[in-house]
């Protein structure tokens, strides 16, 4: 693949690849080398775009499958939760709003709490806006199980953030 | 469900944090660097190699193809399904030939009959009708088939 290729591959789709493996491996040096290897993918293997009608979904699913073998071969799951006692990782852009800050450090902490699976499906549903049937498509899983991931998952949200949401509203 | 709907929005609306703007340039030189070196090690096992032409023609294929996967699945069925039917059928051929009833004793001689009557209305063979060296004398149209035919 020829350098401007790569570029507008990586000026259209880095920034949704990063903060989607942010939030699932919450360690931004993992989240570089992720992305990192997703386009020396794509600029050694070219033909991997061959054929493919949907390239936000293809990255994501490229990325969610790198994602997940970092986690399983670092065992970034211990990992992740000593950095976060250490450094708070939030995939969230930071805020002068002290009430918002709080929230989205309330929201962060939440994310990590759910299984990977289920913040795949939360992250793309909500900052994404895919649909179910994008997500599906992405994750290579039934439009089902990519309905219901999201809505355990935004029911333990709500759960976890119902005290500091509510104190917000009023 | 309007709680819901609002707490989904207040998600919706938490801004992410921007990939850092010095990475771009990080990724893309280590990308690049790869995807040089890449179609170098190509242009050095040559463009005509098998594993390339494969490639092509894969791609080819796969252009074509790609509109409608489901038609051509159905097709590829529809073709195993006439192969099925195809094979069962030949398969059931030797069994009815081995079932069919023998002819019986009666029928034999019937036949046997009838090549004898044949036999005897073609005439005896004159020996040197075998011999492919004797030359080809016109001779009068037989009588011989008028007598056949009246018979």
């Amino acid at each position: 693949m020829r350098g401007p290729e790569i570029e507008r591959l990586y000026d259209e789709h880095a920034q949704p690849l990063f903060a989607f493996l942010l939030n699932l491996t919450r360690d931004e040096a993992d989240t570089r080398d992720l992305l990192q290897d997703i386009f020396v993918k794509l600029a050694r293997d070219p033909e991997l775009l061959t054929g493919v009608r949907d390239e936000r979904a293809f990255l994501i699913r490229l990325a969610h499958n790198a994602a997940i073998d970092a986690m399983r071969r670092r065992g970034t799951r211990d990992k992740t939760r000593e950095n976060f006692a250490a450094e708070i990782i939030s995939p969230f852009a930071p805020t002068g709003d002290p009430d918002e800050q709080t929230f989205r450090a309330a929201l962060a902490d939440a994310l990590v709490e759910l299984p990977s699976d289920q913040r795949a499906v939360v992250h793309l549903k909500l900052w994404e806006g895919l649909t179910f049937e994008e997500i599906a498509s992405a994750l290579e899983i039934p439009l089902n199980t990519a309905a219901s991931r999201y809505r355990y998952g935004l029911d333990k949200l709500r759960e976890r953030l119902r005290p500091i949401y509510e104190e917000i509203k009023s | 469900m309007k709680m819901n709907d609002d707490f989904e929005q207040k998600l919706r609306c938490q801004p992410l944090r921007q990939v850092p703007t010095e990475w771009r340039e990080e990724i893309l030189t280590v990308a690049n660097k790869v995807g040089t070196a890449r179609r170098a090690v190509r242009g050095r096992l040559g463009e005509a190699s098998l594993p390339n032409w494969l490639s092509t023609l894969n791609h080819q294929l796969s252009t074509i193809l790609w509109p409608h996967p489901k038609a051509w699945a159905g097709l590829a069925a529809v073709w195993i399904l006439i192969f099925a039917v195809d094979f069962s059928v030949q398969d059931k051929s030797p069994v009815m030939a081995e079932k069919s009833v023998p002819p019986s004793p009666e029928v034999v001689a019937e036949l046997k009959q009838q090549q004898r009557l044949l036999a005897e209305l073609m005439g005896p063979r004159d020996k040197s009708d075998a011999d492919g060296s004797k030359s080809f004398v016109p001779q009068p149209r037989s009588e011989q088939r008028f007598e056949i035919m009246a018979t």
